[in-house]
């Protein structure tokens, strides 16, 4: 992660504030920066979304590809992730510096994935044993501003709820093959069903307490972070923990708690934002980077 | 806490009666010919091209007598003798320290311009060159002048004088060197409660204002106290004021600052960075700058 | 040429253009609060981001520092998402390298480096979607965003595709025409000075023509030139007229 040097003084100051509840910019722990959210942002992907958490941009796009199921889920489709730490974010991340945090993203995407009840992957498949939907997500980080994985999982979440898959329509040819046919109209599609699609909480020990949203600030006082994947019921479909130092048993039950808490309330304001946002329709001024 | 989300707003375009407020500045672009007439001298921000002085940068001309420079609108720090700068330290050299401070090249503090602790006044010895990293440490923040410019543009501090040296717990904020208004003195105390260093490189340090027993210790005891509640939240709040100015490009100096937080008292702290409070808190402080200034 | 008809009967390309005209551009300056300089183009469906960190001590190896000038490093990159086949890697190969080296030539021609010794200038820029003459986009954006960050240059660097269809010469290629196997120029102009910083084509061309080549793409990068010009004053005034002291 792109880090940034703190002195001591400065690390005992910010370990005092998260204790008092009263972190360096006037939020308390359990507080999240202001988020700006946008979908439809690149044309020529199946679905895309753009997220700003603080001063961190994320880039999302989805692209839908038919391809062959794997062999122990012949009746599923797949999604495959791809995180690039872009130079853009940091002059660290030139050339081959941004891959291995690029890596680490995407592994602990494809685990907090990798369930049967985040996306209903049967209607992906098209052809038991033979075709079925790959969507590509590919994620672009544009700049860094600490809590990436909250904000990535936010975009996915958004670009996946934008993702319009065409209809395929199978006609059997004259020799008994297939033929796979893509409905040429753009309004004939399939949406996703991105209601149990789990958004990431990451929270930071610092000192005795822990705080979800750090900036990169208090990252560089925290010794060690748990990851937690939750659906907009309150499950967690994945615990990880991240960083060098070591956690008692008492904080991962404590942080856990808050973090059930805080990503079960993430969901509600999120899809009520992005049906809103499709409420808008013809009317929505496309953003992007333009103002 | 319901996280704050929502939908990107298009910026407003600047309305006419704005910009009849650039009347009598002159803008540039680089490759706009200022003028053909030889008899100026050339600053900084442009070049000579076949007889014409010709602008690099984009921003605005500024004319001192037969001087004429273009100082763009956003750059990095460009130091001159007697500028307070804050600066981290980023590496330990042989008898020197290099010093980042948001300027072309990294800074120099050298062992021979800093107080030795307890205020002896000395040779250096091999021995203080070895217990360089008792004193300043890689991340630590110091507070130092510019003593002079080295002929590649890199700064040379010091920090002999007692309001100088490392500094303790607080608050640093980063905005445009171009925001910090020069003045005579840039460390302030200010009335509602912390006190303030707006470096001129852009490096702005907010701290609790130091209690009567702390002056004699001398720049190098830094408190490890806990910071009462009260002046953390004065120093939250000063720091989001502060990004709220950076933000709207306003200059900022005491007064602007102090006026900032006034306006900002209404609000709660994490609130002041939304984008409505903020366009609000700018408003009513660029209104008693106004009120101020006339 | 077969398949696809590049220019009508009429004078018509396949996007409804005239010979001549260029696509819409949109820019926008200081996009990213973080970095020292940014840029954002669109011109047509092609989107170009354009990042400047600098100038800035030099890092990793201190063996590129030189002792007159400033080093300027680009980086080219696409991402996986901008071409209508997924891209496996977004940089790091051959063509990206090649084209990080023609956006340094570019920029050395007209940045003020000897202002700066012992420094380093970085310059990233990303394509977002990719339509055709992504060299130009990214050039374009390069040029705004170093603006933005304040760093002298000559003058501001502009660059275009042209291509020739039946003796006519067409400007600003999109992906369709550089494709369809016709020539394509590639040009970098610095506008008031008409110095050419590169000029790199492909394919075959008869020599008669290949004046007419460049001075279309010559007039098209000039018009480009005031459009970029029109961005930066617009992006001055909105500035200055919120820095009143």
């Amino acid at each position: 992660m792109a880090s940034v040097q703190v002195s001591e003084a400065e690390k005992v100051y910010i370990m005092h504030g998260v204790r008092d509840d009263l972190r360096v910019d006037g939020r308390g722990c359990e507080d999240y920066r202001h988020m700006v959210i946008e979908t439809d942002v690149v044309s020529n992907t199946d679905g895309s979304a753009k997220v700003s958490l603080g001063h961190s941009d994320i880039l999302v796009g989805v692209k839908a590809e038919i391809g062959k199921p794997r062999a122990l889920v012949p009746d599923e489709g797949y999604l495959e992730f791809f995180v690039d730490c872009s130079a853009n974010a940091t002059p660290e991340f030139e050339g081959r510096g941004g891959e291995e945090l690029g890596i680490d993203l995407s592994n602990t995407l494809y685990k907090v994935f990798n369930n049967k009840h985040s996306i209903d992957l049967r209607s992906l498949c098209i052809c038991p044993g033979e075709h079925c939907w790959v969507l590509y997500v590919d994620v672009l980080l544009l700049q860094c501003d600490g809590n990436l994985f909250d904000a990535i999982s936010i975009a996915i979440k958004a670009a996946l709820f934008n993702t319009r898959i065409p209809k395929v329509h199978i006609s059997e040819d004259a020799e008994g093959g297939k033929e796979i046919e893509l409905s040429d109209d753009p309004y004939d599609c399939v949406r996703l069903n991105v209601e149990n699609v789990p958004c990431i909480v990451t929270l930071c020990k610092v000192g005795q307490r822990h705080v979800v949203d750090a900036t990169l600030q208090e990252k560089a006082c925290s010794v060690a972070s748990l990851l937690l994947a939750v659906t907009h019921k309150g499950m967690v479909t994945c615990v990880r923990k991240m960083g060098g130092g070591s956690l008692d048993p008492e904080s991962i039950s404590e942080m856990t708690e808050t973090g059930k808490r805080v990503g079960k309330a993430l969901h509600a304001p999120l899809m009520d934002l992005l049906k809103k946002e499709e409420g808008l329709g013809k009317n929505r001024q496309k953003v992007g980077f333009l103002r | 806490m319901a996280a704050d989300m929502r939908l990107p707003t298009a910026g407003e375009q600047i309305s006419s009666s704005s910009l009849s407020l650039l009347d009598g500045k002159h803008l540039v672009v680089p490759g706009d010919v200022i003028t053909s007439d030889t008899g100026f001298m050339r600053g900084h921000g442009t070049y000579m091209d076949e007889e014409k002085l010709t602008a690099s940068v984009a921003g605005e001309v500024e004319r001192v007598n037969k001087l004429i420079c273009v100082r763009p609108l956003k750059t990095r720090f460009n130091g001159e003798v007697g500028d307070v700068v804050v600066g981290r330290i980023t590496e330990v050299q042989q008898k020197r320290w290099k010093v980042e401070t948001n300027s072309r090249l990294d800074s120099v503090l050298l062992l021979s311009s800093v107080n030795l602790p307890g205020g002896e006044l000395r040779r250096r010895s091999a021995e203080d060159e070895l217990s360089m990293r008792d004193y300043l440490q890689e991340g630590d923040l110091i507070s130092a002048e510019v003593q002079s410019v080295f002929a590649d543009g890199a700064l040379s501090l010091h920090t002999r004088s007692l309001k100088y040296g490392k500094l303790g717990q607080g608050v640093l904020v980063l905005v445009s060197p171009s925001l910090v208004k020069r003045q005579k003195t840039h460390f302030h105390n200010l009335p509602c409660g912390a006190s303030i260093i707006l470096g001129s490189n852009g490096y702005i340090w907010l701290y609790p204002t130091p209690g009567q027993q702390d002056e004699e210790a001398g720049g190098y005891y830094t408190s490890m106290e806990p910071v009462p509640l009260s002046d953390r939240e004065v120093i939250s709040r000063l720091r989001n004021c502060l990004l709220v100015l950076a933000a709207h490009k306003i200059l900022l100096y005491d007064t602007s600052v102090l006026y900032c937080f006034e306006s900002s008292l209404s609000h709660q702290i994490k609130d002041i960075l939304k984008p409505e409070v903020m366009d609000e808190i700018v408003m009513k402080t660029r209104q008693r700058l106004m009120e101020q200034e006339g | 040429m077969a398949g696809v008809e590049l220019l009508s009967d009429q004078g018509y390309r396949l996007d409804g253009r005239k010979a001549s005209e260029l696509r819409k551009v949109q820019a926008r300056m200081g996009v990213f609060a973080q970095a020292d300089g940014s840029a954002y183009i669109e011109q047509g469906n092609t989107k170009a981001l354009a990042v400047v960190y600098g100038p800035h001590e030099v890092r990793g190896s201190r063996s590129r520092t030189m002792h007159d000038r400033a080093v300027i490093n680009c980086q080219y990159s696409m991402a996986t998402f901008s071409t209508a086949e997924r891209k496996r890697r977004p940089h790091g190969d051959r063509k990206s390298s090649e084209m990080s080296l023609h956006l340094k030539q570019t920029f050395e021609a007209a940045v003020l480096t000897q202002l700066y010794p012992r420094s380093q200038i970085d310059i990233y820029v990303k394509i977002l979607q990719s339509d055709g003459g992504n060299y130009s986009a990214c050039v374009n954006a390069a040029t705004l965003a170093l603006v933005d960050a304040g760093i002298p240059m000559r003058d501001y660097v502009c660059a275009c595709t042209a291509g020739f269809v039946e003796d006519t010469p067409l400007a600003d290629l999109c992906h369709a025409e550089e494709s369809g196997g016709g020539t394509t120029l590639a040009l970098a102009l610095l506008p008031r000075s008409r110095h050419i910083a590169l000029v790199q084509m492909d394919a075959r061309l008869h020599q008669d023509h290949l004046d007419m080549l460049m001075e279309a793409a010559a007039e098209a990068c000039r018009g480009l030139s005031k459009v970029l010009d029109g961005v930066v004053r617009q992006h001055l005034q909105e500035v200055s007229v919120l820095t009143r002291d």
